[in-house]
């Protein structure tokens, strides 16, 4: 296996919340390899984004370790931390958000090139900018350099974004839902000129998301980590978790999600989950985050012991699960199964 | 479809007053919806799905008018009048016990200080229904049928409850008063797949229970694919083709439809040869002449700057569009393709 570019490390965090310790991850180990598409999927308050911030460096883990290039990043020498920090961008959910409305497009691209002291005259800096605007397909340049975000459409303000993490020529690209807040239409041309950047510049890609399709139509070649309230519960090739998903609450999700096809959908196996209600990450159930819900939950196993990411027998992926991981066929629970 | 008609819809039209003058967000759009029938209205934001169900139940925020048309309600007495000219008193009736909305966003919709019971018996009351004990027996059988634990449900406040309840919360208190039509604005957009997915069930429930008939604005293609019997298409405020729900996904005849159903991956088909619409919407003040979506078209020829024809094709299916038979033909090649695969 290659070196991770990189590395969680038994990575915890919690955040205080009215003096509570709210944990939102526990215990990640997760390795992003240079040049490859790892999918983040989950539903709301999984800890995808977190997690997400955590490999950018937004975040600090409150406990493990982050580590660049084999380095831990606390261990790292200013120039090589800086050197992590220009290599790792992220592309935030909301372009609304994230521009400054007060700042035109090319003022918003050139910052960082002046910050970074990446270029040394005005003509170099506005050449860049140029460029970095038709690598993001917003041409021809001149009609968007001077205008302002809200002059903008969605799609397109997304595209400055990603313009902008582009400015320090970055290795990885933490895509936080960078498609979800623009219309259904469009998302799909936003995701063909991540994917053409990616080729082109080498770009190794997080890409997170809570849409299972559109993260299989995103990293076909890449990989799938699914999340459940703080934890990674499966992770594998992005072929291998569509087709043949493991863990019970992969399984809940893949038969979850309605299809673009009427015949298909209508036709789909359902899963019936024991309970409807999601716990809060304030009181997460012991043992398996899942099994409350869980129509496959083994009394005195799921409820008591935490299981940990390992090889499924006849699964090529990995998945946190006991019975899957003891080679036990996954039996619907009942009340009088004890 | 022999059922009977309970909404039929003639040439509505409703404009809005902006700074920069008179805006047509809905440009004179007709469609029938028939007893028990669920219709998903689809396209993108800004296309005029909202503004077409507000004007519905004259519900249209400050500035915006309904121009003309007709919205002809038939009653289960058989008894039918124009929505429209309805007023005051009448009007009210209308609302909700003829007619409900479930508005999107459920976090916003429900009064944080008052409990869901008292929302409840608060909108029997306002109809009329004083039997506290009669409304409260419906409700906590509507519960069930949602699938919320009744009794808990029924004395919380709002913000003890998740959004997948609220929601449900606000299903059941749509069809409280029994009501032939319900619209849905987004029902399970920002919802968890999995809180989503139980909406859905629900709501497939209610219909069955109920036999209620739905119009439902989403703009996800899916939920469309599952729910619906018919799936009208809007865009720059036409319905540019409407049918029922395999012809729309199997047999497009607009390019606009073709295009939306090109631009969503499905979870089951392993390699897809997607692409978005080009461009976006066009500016609803000054819209292009003709079909509104030539400029975006990759159909579009210079007759496309005229009005297209109305074309009908299997039974319900009309779409408005030069280039119909054309794209008849490449929706069936894309269709192959992936069949093969």
């Amino acid at each position: 296996m290659p070196t991770p570019l990189i590395e969680l490390r038994g990575v915890h965090r919690t955040f205080k919340k009215d003096n509570q310790r709210i944990r939102v991850l526990q215990d990640i180990d997760l390795s992003v390899y240079a040049d490859e598409i790892l999918c983040l999927v989950g539903e709301s308050g999984c800890g995808k984004t977190t997690t997400g911030k955590i490999i950018a460096g937004l975040l600090d883990p409150s406990s493990g370790a982050v580590l660049y290039e084999n380095t831990p990043i606390t261990a790292l020498r200013r120039d090589e931390q800086a050197a992590y920090r220009r290599a790792v961008q992220i592309v935030h959910q909301d372009p609304f958000a994230s521009l400054n409305p007060s700042h035109t497009v090319g003022q918003i691209l050139s910052f960082p090139l002046v910050r970074h002291r990446m270029y040394k005259t005005r003509a170099e800096i506005r050449r860049r900018v140029w460029e970095l605007l038709t690598l993001v397909d917003l041409t021809p340049p001149g009609d968007v350099v001077n205008k302002f975000p809200h002059q903008l459409s969605g799609g397109q303000r997304q595209r400055v974004s990603i313009a902008r993490a582009l400015t320090v020529n970055p290795r990885l690209i933490v895509a936080d839902e960078a498609v979800s807040m623009v219309d259904v239409s469009i998302r799909i041309s936003l995701l063909k000129t991540l994917q053409r950047l990616r080729e082109t510049l080498g770009l190794t890609i997080v890409f997170i998301t809570h849409d299972l399709a559109l993260a299989k139509y995103f990293a076909w070649e890449g990989r799938i980590a699914v999340m459940y309230l703080g934890r990674v519960i499966e992770i594998g090739r992005t072929e291998s978790i569509i087709h043949h998903p493991a863990h019970p609450y992969t399984r809940a999700l893949i038969a979850a999600i309605p299809e673009a096809d009427p015949s298909r959908t209508r036709s789909k196996e359902r899963m019936m989950l024991r309970s409807e209600d999601i716990p809060t990450l304030t009181a997460i159930p012991p043992g398996c985050a899942f099994h409350p819900r869980c129509p496959y939950f083994v009394p005195t196993v799921c409820d008591r012991h935490v299981p940990v990411l390992s090889s499924v027998p006849e699964y090529e992926q990995h998945a946190a699960c006991i019975p899957l991981a003891q080679g036990d066929r996954l039996i619907p629970y009942t009340a009088d199964s004890r | 479809m022999e059922q009977q008609i309970v909404l039929s819809v003639r040439d509505l039209a409703v404009s809005y007053v902006t700074a920069r003058g008179g805006m047509r967000a809905v440009n004179g759009v007709s469609f029938d919806l028939h007893r028990g029938e669920t219709l998903a209205l689809i396209g993108e934001s800004g296309c005029g799905k909202s503004t077409l169900t507000l004007g519905l139940i004259g519900l249209l925020p400050r500035g915006g008018r309904v121009e003309s048309g007709h919205v002809m309600y038939t009653d289960r007495a058989g008894t039918t009048t124009d929505a429209l000219t309805l007023k005051g008193e009448a009007l009210r009736r209308f609302r909700w016990a003829e007619c409900s909305m479930v508005f999107q966003a459920a976090l916003n919709s429900l009064n944080p200080v008052i409990r869901v019971r008292d929302m409840m018996l608060d909108t029997a009351r306002a109809h009329g229904e004083t039997n506290t004990a009669q409304v409260t027996k419906r409700a906590l059988e509507l519960f069930r049928m949602v699938r919320l634990d009744p009794e808990r449900v029924f004395n919380a406040y709002p913000h003890q409850l998740s959004g997948g309840m609220r929601q449900r919360v606000l299903i059941a208190l749509s069809v409280l008063l029994n009501p032939q039509v319900v619209l849905l604005d987004e029902p399970t957009t920002a919802l968890d797949i999995l809180t989503q997915r139980t909406i859905i069930d629900v709501l497939k429930t209610l219909r069955a229970e109920l036999g209620i008939s739905m119009i439902f604005i989403s703009h996800d293609l899916s939920i469309a694919a599952e729910m619906a019997d018919s799936v009208a298409t809007m865009y720059a405020g036409d319905i540019v083709e409407i049918g029922r729900t395999d012809d729309m996904f199997y047999r497009p005849a607009h390019a606009y439809t073709l295009g939306l159903l090109n631009a969503v991956p499905r979870l089951s088909i392993e390699r897809e040869h997607l692409d978005s619409i080009p461009g976006s919407p066009p500016d609803m003040i000054s819209p292009p002449t003709g079909c509104r979506f030539h400029p975006r078209c990759a159909f579009a020829t210079a007759i496309c700057a005229t009005p297209p024809p109305v074309m009908t094709f299997e039974i319900d299916h009309i779409a408005a569009c030069h280039h119909a038979h054309q794209v008849i033909h490449a929706a069936q090649g894309l269709r192959n393709a992936h069949s093969v695969d």
